[in-house]
Formats: C-alpha cells, structure tokens, sequence
C-alpha cells in the first residue's frame, strides 16, 4: 500500500476520491481504478486485509470463551448491535458497539453499522437478485415517491457485469418478476422445499421457492480463481470472513482487484467530515476528512467523487457538507435530502412441521443460503387493501436433538446418541415499505460525535400499510403451508423495529426531476455533477429484494459513467 | 520453551477453553477469577460433585468433573446471566447442602450417586419454583452444553463438521 504523504497538496490530489470502503464503495473503487484512475479510497475504520483479520475463521466451537454468546456487560452496553442475528462471539469485532458512535433516536431505529475496511460486506446476508420493472415501475403505478429514473434494461448489463466478477448461485427460474441472471451452479432445494415448491404450483398461479440467488462461488471460474478466491465449503460461519473467499466481500474480491492495478490508494481511519465545494469552479473539489486517531483534519482532492459511505452515513456527510451555495448541503435545493427513508419490513415469521414420506429422508452437509420466495403480491396489478409486496425467506432442514428429562447416566448416554428430528419449515418476511417525506434523517443540532461531527438524528416508523401487509403474510404463508399438509402452523410477530433489516435505503433519491430528487439517472447529484452516490441512499423505493446487488449494479455503472464524463471535460 | 509452558500453566482448560485463574491468591476463594460471583472454593467443589452427578464419568467417557465443566458454569454464569440468574444461581449454591438435609436427613456431600441423582430429579420436577430449583435448572442446562460443545463431543464423537464441503437435501436415512 502506497504510503500518503500529506505535507503537499499535489500528495493529496487524486484523480478519484471513494469515500467508503463498504460493498458498493470497493466496486467503486475496483471500477474507477481498472479505468486508470488514481483513487483514494477513505474508510473511517481500521483496515481488515482478507485472510491475516479474520481471527476466528479457523476456531472451532469449543475455543470460545463463552461459546459463541456474547457477555452481558457487551450486550448491555450495545443494545443495538446486540439484537442484531449475527452479532456473536466470533464477529462481533466486525460490528460497530453502540457506545462508540452514538446516534439519536427520534423513533426507535436499529442502526447496524460495521465500521472497518470492507463494512458490512464481511457481514451481510448474502442474497443476491435484481430488481424486475415490476419494483422500477411500482412508484410511478402506485403513486408513491417519484418515479424511477430508470428501468431494468438500464441496470441489466450491469448486473451481468457484477454477478460474473462476484460469483453468484442461483437458478435460471424464467421468472419476469425477478430476472435471472449470470449463475453459478445453485444450492438445490432440498425434499422438503421441494415438496413445497410442487405444492405451491398445483395450488397458485404466481407462487414459488426457488434456489436462494447469492454471492457464493459454488464453482470458482477463472476469475474467480485470479482474485485468489475458491469454492465455498459449505461451513456457514461466513460472518467470521471466509478462508476460501468462497462469499463475495469488499476485502476478498474488489480491493485487492483494485488494489492490483496500482492506482488504489487506501487510507483507513480516515472519517469523511464533508465534501468540499467551490464556488468558482461550480463543482466539489474535494474531502474534508478527520484522522480518526490524531483528530487531525485533512484535506483531499480530486475530480469526481464517488460517496459510498453506507446509506445513513452518505445522508449525513451530504447534510453536513455545507456551503454558500448549498447552505442546506451538498446538491439539497429542494430540501428533500435525508428524506424519504424507507426499509424492509421483517415483521414476521411462519413456520411448520411436516410428516410424511419425506421422513426418508434427512439433509447432509449445510446449505449456506437457503431458499426464496419472490413477491407475489400486487405484482400485475392491485389486489389488496395495501400497497406492494413482500419476498420471504424460506427454509426447511431437519436437525438432531436428545432428550434432557434425566440426570446421570441415562442423561450423558442420550446425548452422546442423538435423535434425528422431523422435518420443520420456516419462512421471514421481507416487505417493501412506502418511503414517506415524515420518515427522514437530519444532523442534530446539539450533539458531536468525538470528531466533531454532527450526530445523526433518525425518525422512522411502521405506518397502516406495513401492518396490513404484516397480516396477509401471516395469512397467505398460514395458507400455503396448510394447503402443503404441514402441521403446526405458527405465525410470530419479531417486533423489530426499523433499521434491525439492515436495509435503510433512500435520503438521497434519484429521480428526472431536480425539483423532487437529488440524484440523476447515472446517480450524479443534480445540482453538483463531480458527485455520485451509489450506495443505498439513492434508493427512491424499496422493492422487496436484498438491496446490495442493485447497489453493486449502479456503482460499475456509474463509474463507467463517470470516466467517460471526466475524459469529456464534462465533470 | 519454559516461558511458554509457564504461561501455559497459568490458564486451566475447562471443557476445552482456557480460563484465567484467580489472582486473589485466597485459598478459601474459587480457582478461576469471577467478576460478580462470590463462590468460595468450598462451593466450587460442591458444585463439581453436583456436576459429576449431572454427567458422572463413565468408562467410554470422561465424567463434568474431569472435563472442569463446574468451572464452566461458573465462567458462564459470571459472564453471561443476567444480576437476577447470578443471585438466584448463588442463593441455590448455598442452599444445596442444608435444603437436602432439611428435607432427607443427609447433606448432599454424605449421599451416594444414586441418592444424589434421585433428590435432584425430585427438585427439577417440583411445581413450585425456588432458588435452588433454578440454580439446579442453570447449572443443568450450562453442564449439559459444556458437554455437547466439548472437544470430545464435537470432534472426538463427531457431532461436528467445522468444513462439510458438500450439501445433499436428500440424503438418505439410514434404518
């Protein structure tokens, strides 16, 4: 890694500044830098090289302290994170603790945050499927936000573009309401998903489970091979970062891709204070950036500047990138920036139990994605008393168990001698929310976090569709498990609150009109073209499919994008 | 070498992970230090008998107390239970010897296994809750897990697979 001197401003001019190091800011970069950019990639956290800081990849159950639980004085003291399904004792350093970064709450919000080279992306959940005209059209149909900017053959060759490079399962379903895409071999359905696949279409028109569409190399390509990553083994501790690289994340692919080239900068515990605008020029010039360890500010320069910071946190360096000209913040003229956040509705599970033939028999080995169920609502037209849909998450496995009843002998014989279980099913929800002016973010205007900076301030909330939605998917998943056979039908409200999904989305909305959004169609901010913001805060509506895939799509094509602009003389 | 097997010696392997020793150098104190729990080591070593009678050693397999999963559960408990548990699991500690006397005449350290293992099935199954009821029901359940995450269990026994490397959703059941 190139060391930075910082005593020149020419030392600190660079064609390329990415602010973020996260899943869509290392395509940024990894785009940028192959373009023949000089790119400085800032990430506020400290630096996880792939392999050398994943500490407990290797460990085996029994080597933690307190096997996988986290201690009470940690979940005390992080509240937040610790509701948070992967927050355990193997990841929880790739986790931001609550105390470290705290933020306002107007309205409760789980803000789950990974403060470190490559983000959430050691982290995420994998999953992986575009977006279909049916999720770009839905705001323009449903008279909701505004409409996208966009539409599917827009984004589509550049799904391709991502999905080859980061390895991505999945089966050629022929679906129009999720496009199938560049595929590796998938995690095949087992008997009992299988079983409910067939039962769903003797019983539906438009519903079904199919192969889960994730960032895993089931069968490592040649470039694959060349980013030094192979096969996925099947272990499903990907959160702990993967010693094959066998899941796609900003340290095991983009980085060192980018880093390759030899014109990626990287400058870790670098905390992006805001973007610097000339009045003169009519244009960003660069980024105030605060040394997280010495406090000190520094500035740096460059012609286009990509901000990738992670949804909320892009909302709030925009917010507090203030000016003559912006004096609301960076490219916010109509005062709608940190507006119109939204988020994916996990309010609900259902799950059930099956007897039968099936019995026969059981799974081996571990499936590391599951299965899925697109949405199936309101997809061709409106046929309910609320808006949009919702995906769900499905999977059914069969596990061991022993009986506990006795003490002694008889106990210790059992649980050397386990039982095989029956067959369970399980399905989450996974709905579209409605982005609304009153569900927003704005800097607080009396706390500082240690660096100066304004805290963030969220107030976002469920509203009568998300409750009515909620309903029909207890119903219709209630349903279609019945019509299965399964038995024991029991639905559970999770009662999380916005923001546990880890898929906030919107603030900085792209659409056609300067009045009513901030970004273009190519994600450049209206009123400030040398700015992009691919992240998820462009986001003008929800859809119901995990958002990293479509953020990956839009950063590699806004790069593309703005590497021709800059050779122009446009930017 | 020998700096290394000296600091090796100071942590003691308590169903297979390391746990710091007490530093208090109190011999009346238990042998691993604990943040909130007051045990004495008079009641870390009845604990380990209540332990033994739990998951007793047996000739295919080592018993709770050689694989220190009394000290387990004091690790667990100190660290991850909640103020209530830990009042609870201490009070239920302290009230195992005299409750059983009170109750059958004979102290907990004076019964035989099997009189141990019968008394305290009675307690687990009794409708009306006490400390000592949740004590036994805490230091069941972390005993227990102690075990199937041991070392023994999980690589030794094969319970399991840290790479599998392969999924098959319609492996056949063995009959």
């Amino acid at each position: 890694m190139p060391q930075l001197n910082i005593d020149s401003v020419k030392d600190r001019t660079f064609d390329a500044i990415v602010i973020g190091s996260g899943i869509s800011g290392g395509w940024s970069a990894k785009e940028l830098c192959e373009r023949g950019l000089k790119t400085l990639l800032l990430e506020r956290g400290r630096n996880v090289e792939h392999l050398k800081d994943y500490p407990t990849t290797n460990m085996l159950p029994y080597e933690f302290e307190h096997r996988g639980e986290v201690p009470l004085e940690i979940k005390e003291k992080s509240p937040v994170a610790s509701k948070c399904y992967a927050f355990r004792e193997d990841t929880l350093h790739f986790f931001v603790k609550d105390y470290e970064h705290p933020y306002v709450q107007e309205k409760p919000f789980d803000w789950i945050r990974g403060y470190q080279v490559g983000g959430k992306s050691l982290i995420w959940a994998r999953q992986t499927q575009r977006w279909s005209d049916f999720d770009f059209e839905g705001p323009a149909r449903d008279g909701f936000a505004v409409d996208w900017p966009i539409r599917y053959r827009d984004l589509s060759p550049w799904y391709s573009h991502v999905e080859r490079f980061a390895g991505i399962v999945g089966n050629k379903d022929g679906l129009a309401e999720l496009p199938d895409g560049e595929f590796l071999p998938p995690y095949p359905l087992n008997a009992v998903e299988t079983f409910f696949n067939e039962q769903l279409k003797k019983n539906y028109q438009n519903r079904y489970v199919i192969s889960a569409r994730a960032a895993h190399i089931s069968d490592p390509q040649p470039v694959h091979l060349e980013q030094g990553r192979g096969k996925c083994q099947n272990r499903a501790l990907c959160q702990r970062g993967c010693p094959f690289g066998g899941y796609f994340s900003s340290n095991s692919s983009t980085l060192p891709w980018a880093m390759k080239t030899g014109n990626l900068s990287l400058r870790p515990f670098s905390v992006v204070h805001s973007i610097i605008y000339d009045e003169q020029k009519g244009k960003a010039t660069g980024v105030r950036v605060i040394d997280a360890n010495t406090k000190e500010a520094i500035e740096f320069y460059a012609d286009v500047i990509f901000v990738n910071a992670s949804a909320l946190n892009t909302n709030l360096i925009l917010l507090n990138s203030v000016s003559n000209r912006f004096p609301q913040g960076l490219g916010n003229d109509n005062g709608l920036l940190g507006k119109y956040i939204a988020f994916h509705h996990y309010g609900g599970r259902v799950r059930a139990t099956y007897e039968g033939e099936l019995d026969r028999y059981r799974t081996d080995g571990r499936n590391p994605v599951g299965c899925y169920m697109p949405r199936f609502r309101n997809v061709y037209r409106q046929e309910t008393d609320f808006l949009r849909g919702y995906a769900a998450g499905v999977s059914a496995g069969r596990g061991y168990y022993s009986d506990t009843d006795a003490i002694g002998e008889t106990l210790k014989n059992n649980l050397l001698n386990r039982k095989l279980g029956g067959w369970y099913i399980g399905s989450h929800m996974m709905g579209e929310t409605i982005p609304k002016e009153t569900s927003y973010v704005k800097l607080d205007a009396n706390q500082q976090d240690e660096w100066g900076i304004p805290q963030l301030s969220i107030s976002v909330d469920f509203d009568e569709n998300d409750r009515k939605m909620l309903q029909d998917y207890f119903e219709q998943l209630s349903e279609m498990f019945d019509k299965a056979g399964f038995k024991n039908i029991k639905t559970e409200e999770t009662k999380n609150v916005p923001g546990h999904d880890i898929h906030e989305m919107g603030g900085a909305r792209m659409g056609n009109d300067p009045k009513t959004s901030i970004l273009n169609k190519w994600n450049q901010v209206h009123a400030c073209k040398n700015v992009f913001v691919t992240d998820g805060a462009c986001m003008t509506s929800t859809a119901t499919q995990n958002p990293s895939l479509t953020y990956m799509a839009f950063s590699a094509r806004a790069a593309d994008y703005a590497v021709q602009e800059l050779k122009k003389g446009n930017l | 070498m020998k700096r290394r097997t000296a600091i090796k010696s100071l942590f003691i392997i308590a169903g297979g992970i390391a746990i710091l020793p007490s530093c208090s150098g109190d011999p009346a104190k238990a042998s691993i230090a604990l943040n909130h729990l007051d045990v004495s080591a008079d009641e870390e070593a009845l604990l380990a008998e209540l332990a033994e009678t739990i998951l007793p050693k047996t000739p295919d397999a080592p018993g709770a107390k050689d694989m220190k999963l009394h000290l387990f559960t004091l690790k667990m408990v100190d660290d991850c239970h909640t103020r209530e548990d830990r009042d609870q699991f201490l009070s239920g500690l302290r009230a195992l010897d005299t409750t059983l006397e009170q109750q059958t005449g004979t102290s907990f350290r004076k019964m035989t296994p099997e009189q141990r293992a019968s008394v305290l099935s009675g307690i687990l199954k009794e409708e009306t809750t006490s400390d000592l009821q949740a004590f036994l029901k805490i230091t069941k359940r972390r005993v227990i897990q102690g075990f199937t995450q041991s070392k023994f269990v999980m690589t030794d026994k094969k319970q399991y697979e840290l790479v599998p490397g392969r999924y098959d959703g319609f492996y056949p059941v063995q009959s």
